[in-house]
């Protein structure tokens, strides 16, 4: 909570201007955004600038973040997965699906490089419900387009969505304190 | 409205959570999750997991991109500084402009004040050159009648210029007479006065007197006997009317 109301605070400093309030965020969110947009566009190069492309934005539109309305991160996230899907829709040689989603039914996940291992928590989950929160909040995917990429129903795949938050939650109850605790040493 | 339910099994808060729906569906979950504290706790969690989860999934980015962004920042700031140049600029004009015009008016003023105090200066100048002037007569007719050499005599009038007392001042020395009439009365515009003098039984002229001034200088007689004074039509008379005798005086 109190990381909530540091965040509040330093939002606060980044719409009245202050640039040193950036990069205290920056400090505090890059590797965890960086860590999404390296997976999402699996291009180092390319995920350096559209970091520095999402805390353009985040510096820009910062008036648009409502603490009401969630935490930073959730909203910093939405931007950068925004940021990577506009860039991937600009590259030449695209081939859209029906939904307009970036990705092939079968291309997205192939041969993914060293970087895009996903470790802690979510390699303690199933395979199935690792693949579907990989697809959607690591790779951009929508809900309609993660289930083809998986060749299930849309009902299936939302729950195992559903049923890997449940889990991941459970896990997060008994790691959460100790997790926070190290958080607050790193800041 | 969306029902709680629906959200919740349809997975629309995941779909939330990750700006994945579209703006109508996207305001009608909002919505739901300021009236519905349960929800608004089940989002709070999941908001935290997915934190929690990418924080576990975070890579460090190398740090010429720190290094970039702030280049681009500053830049970006100096750029908003760029944006208040021109209304600043604007503004300098506008001041510039509004004291030139006060400068150019009082400059205006100023000129117009000179030239008061020239007409002034010059109008002095003129009175003291005729004040001058002036002092000059006055001193120069001090000098005819207030030396050593200087006799001065005095004309009573009869009764035809009673009361009055003409003086006659007589230089034998530089041969020059001043007369100071101002005491004879007025005469009508066809008369006038005329001093003689009486050299063996013989009047001879000596110039008019204007009673209006205060020293006239008169012709110098040789070996006058005495001075006269009469009245004598306008513009002088060959022979003295003795019977218009107004003074007379035995030098």
């Amino acid at each position: 909570m109190i990381r909530n109301l540091d965040d509040i605070q330093l939002t606060k400093r980044v719409a009245e201007g202050d640039e040193r309030a950036l990069y205290q965020l920056y400090n505090k969110y890059s590797s965890a955004i960086y860590g999404v947009i390296l997976r999402m566009c699996r291009d180092e190069d390319q995920a350096k600038d559209l970091l520095q492309e999402t805390f353009v934005k985040i510096w820009k539109n910062i008036d648009g973040y409502d603490p009401e309305k969630g935490r930073f991160y959730t909203w910093a996230y939405r931007i950068a997965r925004n940021t990577v899907l506009n860039s991937i829709r600009k590259q030449k040689n695209l081939i859209q699906t029906e939904d307009l989603g970036v990705y092939t039914n079968t291309e997205a996940e192939e041969n993914p490089k060293d970087f895009t291992v996903l470790e802690g928590s979510l390699a303690q989950l199933e395979p199935h419900h690792q693949r579907a929160i990989t697809l959607v909040y690591y790779m951009g995917h929508t809900h309609h387009e993660a289930h083809k990429v998986m060749d299930i129903p849309l009902g299936t795949f939302k729950s195992y969505i559903r049923q890997a938050l449940k889990q991941l939650k459970a896990i997060y109850g008994r790691e959460l304190i100790l997790v926070w605790s190290f958080f607050e040493m790193m800041i | 409205m969306m029902e709680k339910k629906r959200i919740v099994e349809e997975g629309l808060l995941e779909q939330y959570l990750i700006g994945d729906l579209p703006l109508d569906q996207q305001l009608e979950v909002e919505q739901l999750l300021e009236k519905d504290a349960s929800l608004r706790k089940e989002y709070e969690q999941m908001e935290a997991s997915f934190e929690a989860l990418a924080f576990e999934q975070s890579i460090t980015p190398p740090s010429e991109v720190k290094d970039q962004l702030k280049t681009v920042i500053e830049k970006k700031s100096s750029n908003t500084y760029q944006k208040f140049a021109f209304p600043i600029a604007a503004g300098l004009a506008l001041l510039f402009g509004f004291s030139t015009f006060w400068m150019f008016t009082k400059w205006q003023s100023t000129e117009t004040d000179l030239r008061n105090l020239q007409n002034q200066t010059s109008s002095l100048q003129s009175r003291i050159q005729s004040i001058e002037d002036s002092y000059q007569t006055v001193n120069a007719n001090l000098e005819n009648i207030n030396n050593g050499q200087v006799i001065p005599v005095v004309l009573y009038g009869n009764q035809k210029a009673p009361g009055s007392r003409v003086v006659a001042y007589v230089n034998h020395d530089q041969k020059i007479v001043f007369v100071n009439p101002e005491t004879l009365p007025p005469l009508p515009a066809d008369k006038t006065y005329q001093m003689w003098s009486d050299v063996e039984g013989e009047m001879i002229d000596m110039g008019l007197l204007d009673s209006k001034k205060n020293l006239i200088e008169l012709k110098y007689i040789e070996a006058a006997e005495s001075l006269n004074i009469t009245i004598e039509p306008a513009g002088g008379n060959d022979h003295p009317t003795v019977s218009e005798l107004v003074s007379y005086v035995t030098l």
